[in-house]
């Protein structure tokens, strides 16, 4: 996926001058995941740059960068240190065009690293999506292999809007797969359907892709597994249609359990077809708990959780 | 230095800062009354800062981009923003650009290089930064303004931008409108040391001026704009001028605030400035009583036509979230107004 990334950046750096990469360590050192390396070699400081140690300057400057004509790619080295600049994103970014009556508006993608499986403890492995879901104003995306990553990439910087661009650094250097180097979109909002089945939906993202594939695949499960791809806006008939063929459905996520994205998607569901379903939706997610060191492998939902919840919704009644 | 300015010619310029001045004064008490009773639902009052923000103003130029914060009103009038712009903020209605969404005072006119004033304090002076990368990387003319009160100078994007700033070498002009307090908080409570003085530990020069003294701030800041403009780097403008009013129309100063600068007093902007104004002979006693009642007239017949117009329409509330409507905006809006 890093390489998937970089190209992508590379192509769409050499297409359009307005588009500014700034971060800690993305220049000469590439940034600390490689997904920037060799850009600043390419296209020189000044499309590059090198910040200063101050993420609400790096989000404040590229609102402002925005705003008069450019396109500016922030990066934010993990998510976790994000939130000092979580006011210039929920207050600044998610409404600038809301309360300019539609006058100023704020196209750029935001990308950082999320998501645990580095051994990187409490402050380099969070799943924050929640926080930004949660916000007016901004679209959050989140790839789960080098293709959508290159197309989901691509659109974003097509977005009239603010993305958040979710990265799961778990992923940044597995799933090796064919990519086109010709430009391609992966739309907004939609969600894909990697595996179909009539007995159940497991709804998932990001780094829980490759685990519920596997746990799908290792036992033959006759399941829908969707990944959604783009968590705001939710891709909501995807979600549905699928729910509604199987009526028992699973969600997996990474990120803690309370207010998660499995929270608002099992609300939707209900909302919209409870009368389809045989069974308790249910989540598998992270436990609401701190990121840990040691004990990461508990942390992480895995095969055999996830199966649990599987067997139990096939064996409701 | 005063008469240096009238034999440039300027004697225009300083008229039109002083009328700019009293229009804004007048259009400040006119919606300070106003929210008394109770035809407007809040405002922070600019009285004193009027002749510290158009003592800078009187530099700046039509492509100048300005991030400016609560308090700066008189000089977007000063910069030729229509009244009626305004006064449609205050109301909130449907013809206010940002749709009835802000509260008062959070006024914004991007077609005059205004931009849009946020609630939490500072917030703006990144954001300057980066539009004045923008600038030079595009090759824009122009430099950028961005401006704050001493408390702001308190909060991390202060220390952010000022930084950034210094660091890219960026055309940016701190403008920090030091009117004594931050609600109650006075100053030197705030900070151990003068705001100008903080230029330095980023590398730009900073300045201290008389914000009381119109002529005294257009003088002691053409140097900086010059320094701004000519693209070497940002700097640090600190203009006092004691705050005359209440924070804001729903706090009580008298709490906190003994010495409080009354209008028509010696130490009030506006009385310094005409008086320095009819020494120097740029205008006489007679068409300073003109410029007033003019104002006043003319702040008063706008004040109640635009009263008239009506609120936001009811889906202006959905609209503006995204550039296209989500389904959840649009299943929302259903629920609470009904599909159209
Ligand atoms: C980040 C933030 N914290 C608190 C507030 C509430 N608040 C509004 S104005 C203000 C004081 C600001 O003082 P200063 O920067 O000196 O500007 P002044 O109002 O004096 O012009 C405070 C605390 C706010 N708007 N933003």
């Amino acid at each position: 996926m890093v390489q998937s990334l970089n190209r992508t950046l590379d192509m769409k750096m050499a297409e359009d001058s307005s588009i500014i990469l700034l971060g800690e360590d993305i220049g000469k050192d590439g940034g600390v995941f490689r997904v920037t390396e060799g850009l600043q070699a390419k296209y020189g400081e000044e499309r590059v740059l090198d910040t200063p140690l101050v993420e609400l300057g790096i989000v404040g400057m590229a609102i402002g960068m925005s705003i008069n004509g450019l396109k500016p790619i922030p990066e934010i080295q993990f998510q976790d240190f994000i939130f000092t600049a979580f006011d210039q994103i929920v207050n600044q970014m998610a409404k600038m065009r809301y309360r300019s009556g539609g006058t100023i508006t704020v196209p750029l993608v935001l990308r950082t690293p999320y998501g645990g499986g580095i051994r990187g403890g409490l402050y380099h492995s969070q799943s924050g999506e929640s926080y930004f879901v949660h916000t007016a104003g901004l679209k959050v995306v989140t790839p789960s292999n080098p293709y959508d990553a290159k197309g989901l990439l691509s659109s974003s910087l097509d977005s009239k809007d603010p993305v958040i661009f979710l990265e799961p650094k778990r992923l940044y250097r597995s799933g090796k797969m064919e990519v086109p180097d010709a430009d391609i979109k992966v739309p907004l909002g939609k969600a894909k359907l990697l595996h179909e089945g009539d007995s159940v939906s497991i709804i998932t993202y990001g780094s829980m892709v490759p685990t519920v594939m596997k746990t799908v695949t290792e036992n033959s499960l006759d399941a829908d597994v969707l990944d959604l791809r783009t968590l705001s806006p939710l891709d909501r008939d995807a979600i549905i249609s699928s729910a509604r063929k199987t009526g028992r459905v699973v969600i997996v996520h990474e990120a803690p359990r309370t207010l998660g994205m499995g929270a608002e998607i099992s609300a939707l569901i209900s909302e919209s077809s409870i009368e389809y379903l045989y069974a308790p939706i249910l989540r598998v997610t992270g436990p609401d708990v701190p990121f840990p060191y040691r004990l990461e492998d508990l942390y992480l939902p895995n095969t055999s959780r996830i199966l649990r919840a599987v067997n139990r919704v096939l064996e409701f009644r | 230095m005063s008469e240096e300015i009238i034999e440039h010619g300027e004697k225009e310029r300083l008229i039109r800062g002083f009328g700019a001045m009293v229009l804004a004064r007048t259009l400040d008490n006119k919606i300070m009354t106003a929210q008394r009773q109770g035809r407007v639902g809040f405002f922070t009052p600019t009285s004193g800062q009027e002749a510290a923000q158009i003592g800078l103003s009187m530099h700046l130029r039509k492509e100048d981009i300005i991030y400016q914060y609560y308090r700066d009103m008189p000089m977007m009038l000063h910069m030729g923003v229509p009244v009626d712009i305004i006064i449609n903020q205050i109301y909130g209605n449907s013809s206010d650009i940002a749709k009835g969404r802000q509260m008062p005072s959070h006024l914004l006119a991007r077609n005059y290089n205004f931009m849009s004033v946020p609630s939490p304090v500072a917030t703006n002076l990144p954001l300057a930064v980066g539009t004045a990368y923008a600038n030079r990387y595009l090759k824009k003319q122009g430099i950028v303004v961005a401006s704050f009160g001493d408390g702001s100078s308190s909060t991390p994007d202060f220390h952010a931008a000022m930084n950034l700033a210094a660091v890219y070498n960026l055309p940016v002009i701190f403008f920090c409108e030091n009117n004594g307090l931050a609600i109650s908080l006075p100053t030197e409570k705030q900070t151990k040391v003068e705001i100008w003085k903080k230029a330095e530990a980023y590398g730009m020069p900073g300045i201290l001026v008389n914000g009381s003294d119109m002529i005294d701030t257009y003088e002691k800041t053409r140097e900086m704009v010059e320094y701004v403009r000519e693209g070497k780097g940002p700097v640090l403008i600190e203009a006092r001028c004691p705050r005359m009013g209440p924070h804001s129309t729903s706090d009580d100063p008298t709490k906190y605030l003994t010495d409080i600068v009354k209008e028509g007093s010696d130490r009030d902007p506006l009385v310094i400035t005409q008086k320095r104004l009819i020494e120097m002979g740029i205008i006489t006693e007679q068409v300073a009583t003109k410029m007033r009642e003019d104002s006043q007239n003319f702040i008063t017949s706008r004040f109640d036509e635009l009263e008239k117009v009506p609120p936001p329409s009811p889906e202006t509330l959905f609209d503006d979230v995204y550039d296209e409507h989500t389904w959840i905006i649009d299943e929302e809006r259903g629920d609470i107004i009904g599909r159209n």
